[in-house]
């Protein structure tokens, strides 16, 4: 029988100890395996959809929640989502405090490079399991293209990707 | 009475058509908050890296905090509660609908076929927005001479090769980055002063 109130927690904890994406995976999966709330083909599923639904990846948890605990589940596990990144807040408010002097311009210059880094890290770690033959490739450069020149709006862009998919994968 | 700098309902409308349209997960997502905010002027492109820099501190999805810090600025916290609620409803809402709906679909081939069309498209769109946000920092750096060009662009290098190779934590990465920067600083003295109104 699921507890309402550990379900929450359980999101919860995992989602303050993660950045978003899969972060959270380990911990819900260690929990919720050890109760017998969820079963392996639960996490399979969540993970499937959660890169196929919109928004930003970390969302696979709302349908695991789904999954394990129907409406209520989603409920909750949105709200497990919502909570720790209001951490942000203080921080930014710190930061401004002392931005503007010389050395913390420097460090933030430095922390902005290395925040596209990580963009970029991201790029290549995903292209470790997407990137599976040469027309992927060539999806991947002809969407940057796309994208560079501004004239296409998003949604286009993906729908023309979804289109060359079907043309090419069926 | 703060001067508000975005009506509540533009906040709403434009997040829940993010929330809506950036299928194939976060970096599609990021993608649109960026295009978004610079087509409708909500904050300069170096706060905006820098919101997101900071994001990649603390705890949780950060784009959501992304939202967070873009829908206060624009609104205070009517404009936060507008900008996340615009985000995150039309996405949890599909994400359930698809997950209930996932037994009927998940083996059609043409589902297939379509994902594998949009995953390596949000890689190209990644791609895109690294350039789009480098570029800038880029040619200050190159201002600053020769020597902070190949500075700057080692570090995003490193910092990539960092996260997809040794799987390094974000905090740890971006931490080293601004230290490196700041120590460097005094290593090479920009010709440029350091001054932030010489940078307006």
């Amino acid at each position: 029988m699921i507890q309402p109130l550990q379900f929450f927690l359980i999101f919860l904890k995992a989602s303050l100890l993660s950045f978003g994406g899969l972060g959270n995976l380990p911990f819900l999966h260690a929990d919720l395996i050890a109760l017998g709330w969820a079963q392996e083909p639960d996490f399979l599923t969540a993970i499937a959809v959660g890169q196929m639904s919109p928004g930003p990846s970390g969302l696979w948890s709302i349908s695991l929640g789904y999954l394990t605990y129907g409406w209520p589940g989603a409920a909750l596990s949105l709200i497990a989502l919502l909570v720790p990144p209001f951490l942000i807040l203080p921080l930014v408010a710190l930061y401004t405090r002392v931005d503007g002097h010389p050395g913390v311009k420097s460090f933030s210059n430095g922390l902005m490079l290395g925040a596209i880094g990580l963009l970029l890290g991201t790029a290549g770690v995903l292209s470790g399991t997407v990137i599976t033959d040469a027309w992927a490739l060539v999806i991947v450069a002809v969407t940057a293209g796309l994208a560079l020149t501004k004239r296409l709006p998003t949604i286009v862009i993906l729908l023309l990707a979804a289109l060359a998919g079907v043309v090419i994968y069926t | 009475m703060p001067q508000f700098r975005e009506s509540l309902w533009r906040i709403f409308a434009t997040f829940f058509v993010i929330g809506l349209q950036s299928f194939g997960g976060g970096t599609a997502t990021f993608f649109l908050i960026h295009q978004a905010s610079r087509r409708h002027g909500w904050l300069p492109e170096e706060q905006f890296l820098q919101y997101w820099a900071l994001s990649q501190m603390t705890p949780g999805i950060g784009l959501a905090k992304m939202t967070l810090l873009i829908g206060k600025r624009l609104h205070g916290w009517p404009g936060l509660a507008a900008a996340i609620a615009g985000l995150m409803l039309p996405s949890a809402l599909i994400t359930t609908l698809m997950t209930a709906g996932y037994a009927v679909v998940q083996d059609r081939p043409l589902v297939k076929a379509a994902m594998r069309g949009i995953l390596p498209a949000t890689i190209g769109l990644t791609l895109a927005l690294s350039w789009d946000l480098g570029k800038p920092l880029l040619i200050v750096a190159r201002a600053d001479g020769k020597a902070h060009l190949a500075l700057a662009a080692g570090l995003i290098l490193s910092a990539a090769l960092l996260f997809t190779l040794a799987q390094a934590s974000p905090v740890v990465i971006l931490l080293l980055a601004g230290a490196l920067f700041w120590l460097s600083r005094g290593i090479f003295k920009p010709q440029r002063p350091e001054n932030p109104a010489a940078d307006a």
